[in-house]
């Protein structure tokens, strides 16, 4: 029998309708980085909470070392030494890197914190593992990245032997990847054993020792990656094969459909031009693809562009019409479709029926309403012809009410909804963030078709891939300007990563925006 | 939604039905509705008996420090001394038709007399003098009519009760001079009978007063003022300041809550107000009498005269004053609450003594207080000349403020 | 309950009951009522504790014996409750029901007074002329919301004194309506009368028709037309109506506006209902005192969870309590004490509409536990 630090064996958790984990084993070696493989929805995050003691399992046990161990909450859990990078980051905005380490372990005297103490022992491991940090700055100030290596540097400070890292990736540039990656392989040779949650293929092939794999709350088998590959590892995910290369034609660009000139947006809640002077033109047939990281004034752009938002300078043309202050119905009927990149805030009215959302951007109209009167039957019948069409699977159907439905079929509705709505233009926000291999593979598809069916399509993405495969033409966003523009044949991952972090940008378009 | 809402309301009356039924001591069959006139069954506790005099209760609560609670008062004195049941009862709403039901409501519950303190019961119990001919009705401050003011009718089963103000503002003239004030004044509200009454018993008991005090002619000032409303408001009030500032003492505030614009005034002016009505020494520290309709005591005479004397035919189908002589005006001698307190204490000079001395002077008829005069305007507001003359002022001198 | 002995059988039927029903909003509604019932039997019971039964019985039963009054005394709280839930339906608090209340029967009583209509129209339009009012005095606050962004709620309660004295003051200054050695307004004419429904010993009149009417035009408005539809999709996330590109501003202002219309009819209803005795009517006491029906209607609006056949329901509830309530005078109850178990039944059953969801959860959970421990003991069986 082998020495396992963790086991979890045959762990069952229930939710009312639903068996979230069904009789999961998972077991976790010393020193290895053992990657957590799943769909959205497939039950990892759930097992790792059973494991961090925020949730009880109905069924099963776990064991630290072979002996078995009660874990009710997530202090029991840092007793044990198991520690945890959430996706979403539990840290105080307004302490310091410092303070937000030590916080609830401080060491102290007669009731008085003893920094001094404390930052000596941070610094310590922070040089030892070259997690550098500033412990004096405000957590509001600095990057995302640097707000991780805070979480992972809690999880030392509490010389956590056991580390859970929920999809850390997801807000790292591909530099900042290729250094977590190291970090953990770095705690891995130290002894400490690591659960990486992630559905990203590539970045388990490179760094973990072993995956298992969860579908649909079932366990469905642990693999040594040293014998398996991407694509056997997504079958076992998926269930099918994927192919992960999107198939599709060489463009053939067209008129100008959407002419965005000099435009600046002011965002009110930093107190600054959140998007900066920004010009392109994109083309019917093209998907052009918005790359940047999260928070460099995509949202504001995309906001101003489909009319959420004023703009403080400059035009909107849309097929040749200035939609610079239209209102947003104005702007659908003149042909912009839009996936809001938060489709809970914006696509969707959660606690109204399927029917009744699929036509949120339509029910004027006089194929669903006479003299004011809502045309029930045609919307019910629209309704069915779209969750036909775009394989939006509910329970109820028409009648379901969308706060139940999964994201993925949520997002579908958004989409069938926006794509079967007459339009020239289709700006899709994130469209599969969340979703899983499958339906982002549909979601791909839809928007080639799109594409090839000679749309246009505006495409703002943070994942890399996506960009890459999907798009004709990639502009690069930094800071609110657009710092590059690229053709996907033409460019890396690498490459982009610089111009999105900003360390590199296009000198001819700094000439153009250097006239600020 | 609505499925739900009908279906709870249905269980609702399901499961209280289930409530009602397991409790020992309501028999399912007692359930007598109120109104087919039956009283409420016993059962079994001693306030549950229904009850014999009821009074109904105007706007406002049974703590208004007013008509309600001077009525009350007298309703729950007689009725303890005499071991009679009693209650009082809230009127859903405040129109005829809420007052009647009320009235209604009192009767169902075995009331065998019926309190109704104020004059805007006087068009319920002009309908329920008919309505309920075996229940007596002790109507206070009115008369029963029609809502159109086309009949009077006071039927043998209604006592209207009505008040000499003109004694108690005689009182209150009288003691202020007494005390040693030389500049009064008046503010009327609007000069309704009542209003007009309390007036001109003022003036008369200010004149008596300087006279019996040996002043000379013309050396008490009185500044007479109607404000032709009942509110408090910003108006009043400055006119009050304006009579302080002038060099008044005292002001006779003699309008509902004209009242309170004087009293604050007088806060301001650290000055004094005569109340009105009930005693209103507990309203603001400025008040040092009140001339007072006397509601409990009129309200137990008439008690008396159905439980113990069988002489309601003194009351019954016509209109009472009541005056010094029966106990039905006068300035409050005791203070609630506090059973040796001086109720005088607000006085520089004036005590219980010399009150009781004037007080018998009116019950013997000594004094005769004039309560109305010729008035020419239309208005009501009499002129200094009407006043003096009708009034026959000579100590006082009268100026008439509009 | 009863059907402890054969519980798997009775468990199946409930639950299908259950699902049929939308299980958590009715036994929510349903349990927050009854606890409201049994707090207020407490409150009974320590006041009074011989009469509590029989007091109690009236409260609940009572009002079955006054049907006519029942419906009287909810028509205003009807219209006041509609007035706010349907401003709820779109995210907006209506506090405002009062003073719009009070436009109602100003503008109501403005009509019955000075203007010189005849018989079967005069109280129609005074009844149009009190929508007008409550247009106004709910307008206002959607206006200041909607272009600058002012809370309704602030606007609202400000409007609510505003209105009070404005109308205070109008009326005092108006010799014809004013009648002020009563300090109240005079009789209304006859025929701005609204006609009475003609059940002896009430007042309840078309009143109590119209606001039902009113009640199920909006239930339509609300279910079936493109308007509602915008409505509500605003109250459930405006984010989403404002990318669906719903004029948001227009219908805040659209919405208050006809909250505002609701009050307006409440304010007439109440103020120009009929009199059982010749010659009289209600009477409007200016006293500086904001009328309580609006802030009624919140209750009734909580109660009924903003939709407005439920709130017909819970407005008829309350009426059917309070009626009952006044009755336990005949059992000793003082009526300060009915006030205060009346309020003590209304306050947990509005209130705990809100923790319904909790209490839906813990309900769920119970059933679920014991539908498993059936499954598990069926599976021994087997």
């Amino acid at each position: 029998m082998e020495n396992y630090v963790i086991e979890m064996l045959n762990i069952t958790k229930r939710f009312p309708g639903i068996i979230a984990n069904d009789n999961i084993t998972l077991q976790l070696r010393k020193g290895e980085i053992h990657a957590l493989l799943g769909e959205n929805g497939a039950g990892k995050s759930t097992l790792m909470s059973v494991l961090f003691g925020l949730y009880q399992a109905e069924e099963g046990e776990i064991r630290k070392n072979g002996q078995r161990v009660d874990i009710r909450d997530p202090n029991d859990a840092n007793a044990l030494g198991i520690g945890m990078v959430h996706q979403h980051f539990k840290l105080v905005e307004n302490f310091t890197v410092l303070e937000n380490i030590i916080l609830g372990v401080e060491p102290n005297k007669m009731g008085f914190i003893n920094k001094n103490v404390a930052r000596e022992k941070v610094m310590e491991i922070s040089q030892k593992y070259g997690l550098s940090i500033n412990p004096d700055a405000l957590i509001e100030d600095i990057t995302v990245g640097m707000q991780q290596r805070v979480e992972i540097l809690k999880m030392l400070y509490r010389d956590n032997e056991i580390l859970i890292f929920d999809e850390p990736t997801a807000v790292l540039t591909p530099q900042e990847i290729t250094e977590l990656l190291q970090i953990m392989r770095g705690f891995a040779n130290e002894g400490k054993s690591i659960l990486f949650i992630t559905h990203k293929l590539n970045e388990i092939m490179e760094v973990a020792d072993r995956c298992s794999v969860l579908r649909k709350g079932k366990y469905i088998g642990t693999v040594d990656i040293k014998d398996t590959s991407k694509e056997a590892l997504s079958k076992m995910m998926v269930g099918r094969d994927i192919t992960f290369k999107v198939e599709k034609k060489e463009m053939e660009a067209g008129d100008v459909v959407l002419s965005v000139r000099n435009l600046s947006v002011f965002s009110t809640l930093h107190k600054k031009d959140a998007v900066k002077n920004v010009s392109f033109d994109i083309r019917s047939g093209e998907i052009v693809c918005l790359a940047g990281i999260d928070g460099n004034g995509q949202s504001e752009f995309v906001y101003a562009l489909t009319g959420l938002e004023k703009s403080t300078s400059g035009s909107i043309h849309l097929c040749g019409q200035d939609i610079t202050k239209a209102s947003i119905r104005q702007r659908s009927i003149a042909g912009l479709s839009h996936i809001p990149e938060d489709r809970h805030k914006h696509g969707l009215v959660l606690d109204y029926k399927l029917d009744e959302n699929l036509v949120l951007q339509r029910y004027w109209q006089n194929d669903f309403q006479n003299r004011g009167f809502i045309k029930f039957d045609a919307v019910r019948e629209y309704a069915d012809y779209l969750i036909d069409k775009y394989d939006i699977r509910s329970s109820q159907g028409a009648e379901t009410i969308v706060r139940s439905m999964s994201g993925g079929n949520q997002q579908k509705a958004i989409i069938g909804r926006e794509i079967d709505k007459d339009h020239q233009l289709l700006v899709a926000v994130q469209p599969t963030r969340g979703l899983d291999v499958g339906a982002i593979e549909y979601i791909h598809s839809q928007l080639v078709a799109m594409r090839d069916s000679g749309k246009a399509v505006f495409l703002v993405s943070f994942e890399l891939d996506e960009v890459m495969n999907l798009s004709d033409r990639i502009l690069v966003m930094y800071e609110g300007e657009i710092v590059g523009e690229f053709k996907p044949k033409e460019t890396n991952v690498q490459e982009l990563g610089l111009y999105m972090s900003g360390a590199k940008r296009d000198t001819a378009k700094e000439n153009v925006h250097g006239r600020e | 939604m609505k499925r739900f809402l009908a279906l709870t309301l249905a269980m609702i009356m399901v499961a209280v039905s289930l409530i009602g039924c397991t409790s020992p001591e309501a028999p399912a069959g007692e359930q007598k509705p109120a109104t087919e006139g039956e009283a409420p069954a016993n059962t079994g506790g001693g306030s549950a008996d229904g009850f014999e005099i009821a009074l109904i209760t105007d706007k406002g609560n049974i703590d208004d420090k007013s008509f309600n609670q001077g009525s009350w008062e007298g309703v729950v004195e007689f009725a303890e001394a005499e071991g009679i049941s009693h209650q009082y009862i809230k009127p859903e709403e405040a129109s005829d038709t809420g007052y009647l039901a009320a009235i209604d409501l009192a009767v169902d519950g075995g009331a065998k007399v019926v309190v109704t303190p104020g004059f805007l019961f006087e068009v319920a119990v002009y309908e329920a003098q008919t309505k309920y001919p075996d229940v007596k009705f002790i109507l206070l401050d009115g008369t029963p009519h029609t809502a159109d003011y086309s009949t009077f009718e006071t039927k043998e089963n209604v006592a209207s009760i009505l008040y000499s103000e003109e004694q108690s503002g005689y009182l209150a003239g009288n003691a202020a001079v007494k005390d040693g004030m030389t500049k009064l004044g008046f503010m009327g509200g609007m000069a309704v009978p009542a209003v007009q009454a309390f007036g001109y018993g003022y003036l008369q008991g200010a004149e008596d007063a300087a006279a019996e005090l040996g002043l000379a002619d013309g050396s008490i000032e009185v500044t007479y003022h109607y404000t032709g409303n009942f509110e408090e408001n910003d108006t009043n009030k400055a006119t009050a300041k304006t009579m302080y500032q002038e060099g008044t003492e005292v002001i006779f505030a003699c309008g509902g809550s004209v009242g309170k614009s004087v009293m604050s005034a007088a806060n301001e002016s650290d000055a004094k107000v005569i109340g009105v009505d009930v005693d209103q020494r507990y309203d603001s520290e400025t008040v040092i009498t009140s001339a007072t309709k006397g509601l409990a005591a009129s309200v137990i005479q008439v008690l008396e005269s159905i439980y113990n004397t069988d002489s309601w035919d003194n009351f019954g189908g016509k209109t009472t004053y009541f005056n010094a002589e029966n106990d039905g005006v006068g300035l409050p001698t005791i203070v609630i609450g506090d059973e040796g307190a001086d109720a005088f204490d607000r006085f520089e000079q004036y005590t219980m003594e010399q009150y009781e001395e004037t007080y018998a002077q009116l019950v013997d008829g000594s004094i005769e207080v004039i309560r109305s005069i010729d008035v020419a305007d239309t208005t009501g507001y009499a002129t200094a000349e009407e006043l003096t003359d009708q009034l026959g002022l000579k100590k006082v001198v009268v100026t008439t403020r509009q | 309950m009863e059907g402890n002995n054969s519980p798997s059988k009775n468990k199946f039927n409930i639950n299908q009951f259950l699902k049929k029903i939308g299980f958590g909003s009715f036994v929510s509604a349903l349990m927050a009522i009854i606890l409201g019932l049994v707090f207020g039997y407490l409150v009974m019971l320590i006041a009074n504790p011989n009469s509590a039964t029989a007091g109690f019985r009236y409260i609940l039963f009572g009002g079955l014996q006054r049907k006519g009054d029942v419906f009287y005394f909810a028509t205003p709280i009807i219209m006041t409750g509609l007035s706010v839930g349907f401003a709820m339906k779109m995210g907006l608090f209506n506090i405002g029901a009062s003073g719009q209340y009070t436009m109602g029967m100003f503008f109501a009583l403005y009509v019955g007074f000075m203007w010189d209509l005849p018989d079967g129209i005069h109280w129609i339009v005074a009844i149009l002329a009190g929508m007008i009012g409550g247009i106004i005095w709910g307008l206002i606050p959607g206006v200041f919301k909607a272009l600058l962004n002012v809370n309704e709620v602030i606007t609202s309660i400000m409007f609510n004194y505003i209105g009070m004295f404005l109308v205070d003051m109008l009326i005092q200054g108006n010799g014809t309506m004013y009648d002020p050695i009563r300090t109240r307004t005079n009789y209304l004419p006859g025929s701005s009368l609204i006609p009475s429904l003609g059940i002896t010993g009430s007042n309840v009149n078309f009143g109590i028709v119209f606001a039902v009417i009113i009640g199920v035009i909006l239930f339509i408005i609300l279910q079936k037309t493109t308007f509602g539809y915008e409505l509500k999709a605003t109250g459930h996330n405006k984010f989403a109506s404002e990318y669906a590109g719903m004029k948001g501003k227009t219908n805040i202002i659209l919405t208050m506006a006809i909250a505002g219309a609701l009050s307006g009819f409440g304010g007439a209803f109440a103020i120009l209902s009929p009199s059982g005795i010749a010659g009289s009517s209600m009477t409007y006491e200016p006293i500086n005192i904001i009328s309580q029906a609006g802030f009624n209607g919140i209750a009734v609006a909580l109660l009924g969870n903003s939709h407005p056949i439920g709130t017909i329901f819970s407005a008829i509830f309350i009426s059917h309590i309070q009626r009952g309530g006044t009755l336990t005078s005949l059992v000793g109850y003082k009526p300060e004490i009915i006030d205060v178990v009346i309020a003590v039944i209304i306050y947990f059953s509005s209130f705990s509409m809100i923790m319904s969801s909790y209490l839906g959860k813990f309900l769920t959970r119970i059933i679920k536990h014991t539908d498993k421990d059936d499954n598990s003991n069926n599976a021994k069986e087997a």
